[in-house]
């Protein structure tokens, strides 16, 4: 078995002015893609990211305080999971709740050091 | 994990009790904010129950959304000492005890009266109390309504300047008053279930959800000793029976189905038994022109066929409603059930007394009726010449096809 990252990338709820019943609606979604991957047995854990950015870059450590709606390719969000293979990360994918927000989801291998 | 049968709507229900409990503590004058605060909060659960659901997302919420109104304060620095005090000590006990079931509902009585502020227009009233108290967005509303999202957020923002502007203590009113509010709050539930009921425009989800709602702030009126009289006992009756026919009401094709055509199997009987059993309470009390109305949907509830309506009991009925409160659409109804007893000359008298200008964007039941009238004498050119008039004024797709095909019956006389 082998860890992989989805990274959840799209706009921030926040932005987006959904209803009290939307987002009980996406949170229904959410909840239905965490049980699937339960009832396959597949571990996964992590956690969704407030919206502020800050940014540090360069040799002078420049840092720069950035809001959701600034950002582009913000991140949301991630989960690790941990399943076969690739192919096996891309299936589970395909029930992440927000493709229909504009979101999509970067797979990424955890890589593994053999000592 | 929570059973999506169970909360159908809750999410749209706590906003609705937020908003009330929080405009309770913190005042009316920080509406905006408080909306602002409980719409993060439902953002921030969406993202942090991501991974499990608190134990109790209710008390999560609220009190999540408490600290977001605190928090907002700070930043807008906009929290006076009355504010402060709430955060921590004793006064927080007291605050606690606004969160008992019964206090919400007292404060989203509160609310609903804060939207039967007479200072505002009606359509302002609806959008609303739709907003704060059923917890729909602009959006919804828009959806609800017909009506573009622009419209409603103006509507939104107009009622909420004149509430804050006149700074009315947020409560129950007392004396006169009280039953000046009352019939407005009444009127506004009125006309939210009339627009589920009659829109064949919307959606039936769309529609059964008005329904609801109306239903809802009815219910929660009818929980206040003060507020619970036997008009709004009758009110609430009405409902009930309507609501009972809304699955009935359109056939597949969305076209209207009249009365006649329904298939009464369909009627709800759990609505029915409840308004039969709330419009006895109901008649214990001063009967008003709502009771009248139950009174009325009561007689097409009880008849298990079309046949069996007794129309003379609706007759009589009809016109104590007209004499109490005259409108051309009682007439209108007269002459229907006239025509149902075969009473032509008193259903053509009665029709001819009607300004068919009195009955404004509705004018083609007038010419509709008339052409019912004529096919059932077999006169076919004169019912053709009515129902084209009818065709002509109609903008209601679902009503043009059912007068589309009664213009077929015509023509085959």
């Amino acid at each position: 078995m082998k860890d992989f990252m989805l990274i959840f990338i799209g706009d921030d709820y926040e932005t987006l002015g959904m209803s009290p019943e939307q987002i009980q609606d996406r949170m229904g979604r959410w909840f239905a893609w965490s049980e699937k991957m339960n009832a396959n047995g597949i571990k996964h854990d992590g956690d969704a990211l407030l919206g502020h950015v800050t940014r540090i870059t360069g040799t002078d450590r420049t840092r720069t305080d950035m809001a959701s709606a600034e950002v582009k390719e913000l991140v949301g969000g991630y989960y690790t999971v941990t399943v076969r293979d690739l192919d096996h990360a891309v299936e589970v994918a395909q029930d992440f709740p927000d493709y229909d927000l504009g979101s999509s989801v970067e797979i990424r291998e955890v890589m593994v050091f053999d000592t | 994990m929570i059973e999506q049968k169970n909360i159908d709507h809750l999410f749209r229900h706590q906003y609705g009790k937020m908003v009330s409990i929080l405009t309770r503590i913190f005042g009316v004058q920080h509406l905006q904010l408080i909306e602002d605060a409980v719409q993060d909060t439902f953002i921030s659960a969406l993202k942090t129950w991501r991974n499990g659901m608190p134990e109790n997302p209710e008390a999560w919420l609220t009190s999540a959304a408490k600290n977001r109104v605190i928090d907002l304060f700070r930043q807008t620095d906009s929290m006076n000492e009355r504010h402060r005090k709430w955060t921590s000590g004793t006064a927080t006990i007291a605050l606690n005890e606004l969160f008992l079931d019964t206090e919400i509902k007292d404060s989203q009585l509160r609310m609903i009266f804060a939207a039967c502020n007479p200072r505002l227009k009606s359509q302002d009233q609806i959008a609303f109390a739709l907003k704060t108290i059923s917890g729909f967005s602009a959006k919804e509303i828009a959806t609800a309504l017909l009506l573009k999202e622009e419209t409603v957020k103006k509507r939104l923002t107009r009622a909420r300047k004149v509430i804050v502007s006149e700074n009315l203590a947020f409560e129950i009113p007392a004396g006169a008053d009280l039953q000046v509010r009352l019939e407005r709050a009444m009127e506004v539930v009125y006309l939210i279930f009339n627009e589920g009921f009659h829109s064949t425009r919307s959606s039936q989800l769309v529609r059964e959800d008005l329904c609801g709602e109306a239903l809802r702030l009815c219910k929660l009126i009818l929980s206040n000793p003060l507020t619970a009289t036997a008009d709004v006992q009758a009110l609430f009756a009405l409902c009930c029976f309507h609501s009972s026919r809304l699955r009935s009401k359109v056939d597949e094709n969305n076209e209207a189905l009249s009365l006649r055509e329904q298939d009464r199997s369909l009627w709800y009987q759990p609505l029915i038994h409840l308004g039969f059993s709330v419009l006895e309470k109901a008649k214990q009390g001063r009967p008003g022109v709502y009771h009248i109305e139950a009174a009325i949907a009561a007689e097409h509830a009880r008849a298990k066929t079309y046949e069996d309506t007794d129309w003379e009991h609706i007759i009589e009925l009809y016109q104590k409603l007209n004499e109490w409160n005259p409108s051309p659409f009682h007439l209108l109804n007269l002459a229907t059930c006239h025509l149902q007893l075969h009473a032509f000359d008193e259903a053509s008298r009665l029709l001819n007394s009607i300004d068919e200008d009195d009955l404004e964007q509705r004018r083609y039941l007038y010419h509709g009726l008339w052409a019912e009238y004529y096919r059932m004498k077999g006169e076919k050119s004169a019912g053709i010449e009515a129902i084209d008039k009818a065709l002509e004024l109609v903008s209601n797709e679902a009503e043009r096809k059912f007068l589309q095909k009664k213009r077929q019956k015509i023509n085959a006389l």
